[in-house]
């Protein structure tokens, strides 16, 4: 029953919310977001406390719209349509962004990224403070190699860091102010977001396009991880012991195995429970870790037994074996 | 006098101040508004006002989780609120001595 009720206050608020909606179609997606983010919790706000549906107690959706609009400063619905700049926002390129973000703020998950969105915009402040002075810096090296250059964390600018870390301070703080400002006033303020945004955006690309070229031209900055250096392997995978055979397939013991400088060649002892070797000692208590085949004993999961490992098959070449 | 006509200009200001006195969440800010007399004010007007005192960098947000119902946004007057808030409150000040002297005035004569 109370489902049921609750259900219907929902119908209600998501009714009425996208009758709002419908009244700011003319607006951006970005901009019609920021200010309609919260409308369906404060809908549901106003539906949960008792009284009459909504549209008595708000008025008709459209009149709500009307004095959302006047409230938050916006033009009359219709009159912003054929503004300066309109037939950006009919392009292809801009519709199919505004599809984009329209679906994003239909699914609850890119409503909370959406809405987390506007909290980042401080941030971007500075870090766009942060390009410019890097795009800058790459600006100067272009016409002189001497001067400036990409260095980091702090920018050269006409060859000097000192330089750089003030015009970082300056821009940074610049940034912060225009961007609090730009969010109400126009013009040269608005130009000047633009500019920084459009610097910091280059300064991106320009990072990535030289750390493209540092992987083309430079592979040996190139790490690679290449699992644990000790042990032996053959084709990257470890190998735990050696069978030797002689020509006629006889399995050798007590073969000892060096490397081409006499050093002991030393299987990769594993660390596993059900495989485990027999350590050797000479007789000055030295260990021999290069006898093959180890003796190694296997664990018997079933029954708690350990016995010898089994020595491999290997049939060796028809003989005889010779240069070609 | 229509009052309505008259909250549209110092809506701003009597949002400020009712959130720069305790932080709150939308309809809340509505009920202590109608609470602290403004019986007409408009829940899309309050609503439209804490969008753009927020997009205009006088407010900040925070979401709160409620046990009930939605999660709730709260908003609370940062730096540049409270100065926008203090350089309002002068100009209200000015204004409204302003008037009530015209006021006084007029009552003088009629009396």
């Amino acid at each position: 029953m109370n489902d049921t009720i609750e259900g219907a206050a929902e119908n209600q608020v998501a009714r009425y919310a996208s009758a709002v909606r419908a009244a700011f179609a003319d607006l951006p997606g970005p901009e019609r977001e920021l200010l309609l983010e919260d409308l369906e919790d404060h809908l549901a706000e106003v539906a949960a406390e008792a009284g009459g549906p909504l549209s008595e107690r708000l008025g008709r959706p459209e009149a709500y719209a009307a004095e959302l609009r006047a409230s938050a400063g916006l033009p009359a619905s219709g009159a912003r349509r054929r503004r300066t700049g309109s037939w950006l926002r009919e392009t292809w390129g801009a519709q199919q962004g505004r599809h984009l973000w329209q679906a994003a703020s239909a699914h609850p998950a890119g409503r909370a990224v959406i809405e987390f969105l506007p909290e980042l915009r401080p941030a971007w402040w500075v870090v766009r403070g942060y390009l410019a002075v890097q795009a800058a810096s790459v600006a100067i090296s272009l016409l002189d190699a001497n001067l400036g250059g990409l260095s980091f964390p702090v920018p050269q600018l006409l060859g000097s860091r000192g330089l750089g870390l003030l015009a970082v301070a300056a821009v940074v703080t610049g940034s912060v102010v225009l961007g609090r400002r730009g969010t109400t006033r126009r013009g040269l303020v608005a130009l000047g977001n633009v500019g920084l945004s459009v610097f910091a955006v280059a300064m991106l690309l320009e990072l990535g396009a030289s750390e493209a070229y540092d992987d083309q031209y430079h592979p040996e900055f190139v790490t690679t991880y290449s699992g644990p250096v000790s042990g032996l392997r053959a084709d990257g995978r470890e190998i735990s012991n050696i069978f030797p055979f002689d020509a006629d397939g006889k399995p050798l013991a007590d073969v000892y195995l060096t490397d081409q400088e006499g050093r002991p060649v030393v299987a990769t002892h594993y660390d596993n429970e059900f495989l485990e070797p027999r350590q050797l000692v000479d007789r000055n208590s030295d260990e021999v870790a290069n006898r093959y085949p180890q003796e190694q004993r296997q664990l018997d999961p079933a029954t708690g037994q350990r016995y010898p490992g089994p020595t491999p098959e290997f049939r060796p070449p028809p003989g005889p074996v010779r240069s070609p | 006098m229509d009052t309505t006509q008259l909250l549209k200009g110092v809506l701003d200001l009597a949002v400020l101040a009712v959130v720069s006195e305790r932080d709150g969440y939308g309809y809340d800010v509505v009920r202590r508004l109608r609470a602290a007399g403004l019986d007409d004010v408009g829940d899309a007007s309050v609503y439209g006002t804490l969008r753009r005192l927020y997009s205009g960098g006088h407010l900040t947000s925070y979401v709160v989780p409620s046990e009930e119902g939605p999660h709730r946004k709260y908003y609370a007057v940062n730096d540049a609120g409270r100065a926008l808030l203090a350089a309002s409150t002068g100009t209200w000040r000015s204004f409204t001595d302003a008037m009530d002297k015209l006021l006084s005035n007029e009552e003088g004569e009629a009396a």
